[in-house]
């Protein structure tokens, strides 16, 4: 038997590769033939967006005996960058509270850091949620009840927004932003196809889908290969890597809602994928992605937007790969940052047909309370400003979301054209309906989405597949 | 003999007081691992076995259900897909995985004499960790811009979508889970290392080529590593998870589904998105508990199975 194991350069150079793989602070990945399986990575969208993980972004300056607010918001740059200007404002106003605002990164509707830090006694005393999660977190005991704290401005906030933040007659949260969508365009690409962007413009109300599919068609175009080069309009997905959803705001919710669907009956604590509307929304998917080719949509959205962590700078809109797409308020700020020479514009949703009325959806976050807080008094406090006039007005001129506060609605001083176009949109918008099983109907949507944008299934069964896998889970 | 055995077994249970003691004091040395083994193995077994029978957020009380959690998994369609997926992975990376380590091994045993860079190089990719790994691979699978199609477009062969594609989504998976082969080669090595020498010497008198030797001398010596191989790449593989989190964006919200047509869902994530952005705490522990079951079921299979093909030098003897 030979002793080369013996031989020192062997040993020196395992040594010396061990030493590189502790200094990448990470375990190793041991794979004997199969992939090893390990907790989700603590840092995973840092990387790309904050690397603030872990680490407190406010309350380096606050007074030696401040009482410590501990906040959570998933938000990153830009939007990070607005929160962090309202808590040290509030932090220099108020210096017998120090808020230390944290940015924990991951999706909308993941809470495993934030149930793993209450279960283990570290939990952040606020928590900023997606507001349409709010009644599925607080059936679930995650938020912590305020009624009695925020009687006071329940009749401040449009009605919409106070309702997605409760549960069975009980505020669980104080809604912060919202937003609208719209069909975004690049008047440049559009004119080089040879059409008038003058056709899209705003003031013309809104134009059929017929007609933006027409349009879109031009400006498409092709490689050597074959393959899409760019893309006039994509109306839904795939979403990022070619998953399930939309890669930008062109979701479920949006056509459902275009095509005039409703999806829940809450007074009968049912979902309503099936509704007729909602089937007529996906079926345009659907048709869209069989005159498209599903594969070589999917495989343009797997080569533009690899991922969701991608920087928002690489978005096709921006980068001219993109022609026409369904975005929100929020790429204004975006646009003024990564394509400030760019000519967009943007109108209203497309409608099925000539006549019909554009319909759009309003989303957007809130400020929780976790249970067993002992700085309640304080964290209340500091919920009421960065929700209140002081804290949403910052943030609406900064991030060019929209206020939900109702006073704030006709402040004229935070919207310029373009913004107060969106914030008239906000008035017949819908919302998604508060349900104990937000989270979960939306992930089942987005599946049925995929399915139907791929065309392994027909619209109507992909949706009965997501009502019968969310209505078990529906309390009411 | 036969009369021996049972006699010996009965005397080997009436302990002496110094053997007694001797107990005592073993019991005592390991402890802390008995602690750990009951603590946080045995315990969230059997606890999760209970709350697969309750509804449970994680946060409130659980209130038990009976076994309603077990009737949803069979109308679950996800439950099913997901299961599909994971076993389709498992059973391609686990083959492919055992072929790959094999022949890093026998390169990693040639008589060279740079041998020992070569081995540091081919060992290098498993230190990288699975999330670097991942996302760099998100980039080099990317369709259009990503190194692997460039170079399959440069050798005129056709470039697929890999990971926006559910034909081949698994199969990027299996292609990412093969750079940490290197790991599981060391092993292989050590296995082919304690191969007597005089085993193939004899061959080579009677005029066995390589071919012959590899098949009849290293590849029945190497069946206790290679089933070894087999049942802790089929435990991993039945739970992966990390990189499907990661390739997907961790499946929710914006990050959307887990993979083309939900092709990247496997079983663990599934149940990950059950507990953690479902609240549905119960119902992901009714899905852990059936994972549990097959997971033995399998490992008892591949044991039974290896009855027929491992080759146990000492039995021999």
């Amino acid at each position: 038997m030979s002793g080369s194991f013996k031989r020192s350069p062997f040993v020196f150079s395992i040594a010396t590769v061990l030493v590189l793989a502790a200094c990448s602070g990470t375990p190793s990945a041991a794979s004997p033939g199969a992939a090893s399986a390990s907790a989700p990575p603590a840092a995973s969208e840092s990387a790309a967006a904050s690397g603030a993980e872990g680490s407190a972004v406010t309350g380096a300056s606050c007074q030696a005996g401040a009482a410590e607010v501990k906040f959570w918001t998933s938000h990153t740059p830009p939007d990070s960058d607005a929160l962090k200007n309202i808590v040290d404002a509030f932090n220099t106003a108020n210096p017998t509270t120090c808020v230390k605002m944290t940015i924990v990164p991951g999706s909308e509707t993941d809470v495993a850091k934030l149930l793993t830090a209450i279960r283990g006694g570290a939990a952040p005393d606020i928590y900023m949620a997606d507001r349409f999660t709010v009644p599925q977190r607080a059936a679930e005991g995650v938020l912590d009840d305020i009624t009695a704290e925020t009687q006071d401005v329940s009749s401040s906030y449009l009605d919409f927004a106070w309702a997605e933040t409760q549960y069975q007659g009980k505020t669980y949260a104080l809604p912060f932003d919202t937003d609208a969508r719209a069909l975004w365009y690049n008047k440049d690409l559009i004119q080089k196809a040879g059409e008038d962007p003058a056709q899209l413009d705003i003031s013309k109300g809104a134009v059929t889908i017929d007609t933006v599919v027409k349009i879109a068609d031009k400006v498409t175009t092709k490689d050597s290969s074959g393959n899409y080069d760019v893309m006039g309009w994509i109306p839904g997905g795939p979403g990022p890597g070619g998953n399930p959803g939309a890669f930008d705001q062109g979701w479920h919710y949006t056509w459902g809602f275009a095509y005039g669907g409703k999806f829940a009956d809450t007074a009968a604590c049912k979902v309503t994928p099936t509704d007729p509307g909602v089937v007529a929304g996906f079926q345009f998917l659907y048709d869209w992605a069989k005159n498209h080719d599903p594969a070589a949509v999917s495989r343009w959205v797997s080569s533009n937007f690899p991922t969701p962590q991608m920087p928002a700078q690489q978005n096709p809109l921006w980068t001219g790969k993109l022609a026409m797409t369904i975005s929100g308020d929020w790429r204004i700020a975006e646009q003024a940052k990564y394509a400030a020479s760019g000519n967009y514009g943007f109108t209203y949703i497309p409608i099925p047909k000539a006549g019909d009325e554009s319909a759009t959806w309003a989303g957007g976050w809130s400020m929780a309370l976790i249970p067993d807080s002992k700085v309640r008094d304080q964290a209340i406090a500091f919920m009421k400003y960065i929700a209140g006039p002081d804290g949403q007005k910052v943030y609406t001129k900064e991030s060019t979301h929209l206020p939900t506060l109702k006073d704030l609605q006709g402040d004229a001083s935070l919207y310029d054209a373009q913004h107060k176009t969106f914030l008239d949109l906000l008035s017949v918008a819908h919302s998604r309906p508060p349900l104990s099983v937000g989270a979960a109907y939306w992930d089942a949507l987005t599946t049925a989405q995929g399915s139907v944008e791929s065309n392994s299934k027909q619209p109507a069964d992909a949706l009965k597949e997501a009502e019968d896998s969310v209505q078990p889970q529906m309390q009411c | 003999m036969t009369g021996a055995a049972p006699a010996r077994a009965r005397r080997r249970f009436r302990l002496g007081p110094v053997e007694r003691r001797n107990l005592r004091w073993g019991l005592f040395f390991i402890s802390p691992w008995l602690f750990g083994f009951f603590a946080l193995s045995i315990f969230p077994i059997l606890y999760t076995f209970y709350l697969s029978l309750t509804r449970y957020s994680g946060i409130r009380d659980p209130v038990f259900i009976g076994l309603a959690n077990y009737q949803r998994v069979t109308t679950d369609p996800l439950f099913w897909k997901s299961a599909y997926n994971t076993l389709y992975y498992t059973l391609l990376a686990v083959p492919v995985g055992v072929v790959v380590a094999m022949l890093l091994a026998i390169a990693m045993n040639q008589k060279v004499r740079e041998v020992h860079v070569y081995r540091a190089i081919l060992y290098l990719p498993s230190i990288l960790p699975i999330f670097a790994i991942s996302l760099i691979f998100i980039y080099m699978l990317n369709p259009a811009y990503g190194l692997v199609n460039g170079l399959l477009h440069l050798a005129g062969l056709p470039s697929p979508n890999w990971l926006g594609d559910p034909a081949w989504s698994k199969i990027s998976l299996v292609m990412i889970a093969q750079l940490g082969a290197g790991q599981w080669a060391l092993v292989f090595l050590a296995g082919l290392r304690g191969i007597p020498i005089e085993l193939y010497e004899s061959a080579e008198i009677d005029g066995a080529g390589p071919w012959t030797k590899f098949r009849r001398i290293t590849l029945p010596l190497m069946t206790p590593v290679i089933l070894y191989d087999i049942i802790i790449g089929l435990s991993l593989g039945l739970q992966i998870f990390t990189q499907v989190f990661i390739l997907t964006g961790g499946g929710g919200g914006r990050g959307g589904g887990a993979g083309p047509d939900n092709s990247l869902l496997t079983y663990v994530f599934y149940l990950y998105k059950q507990a953690f952005q479902f609240g549905q705490m119960g119902y992901a522990a009714a899905l852990s508990a059936i994972m549990f079951v097959i997971s033995l079921i399998l490992a008892g299979a591949v044991f039974r199975w290896a009855r027929g093909w491992v080759f146990y030098q000492a039995e021999e003897a």
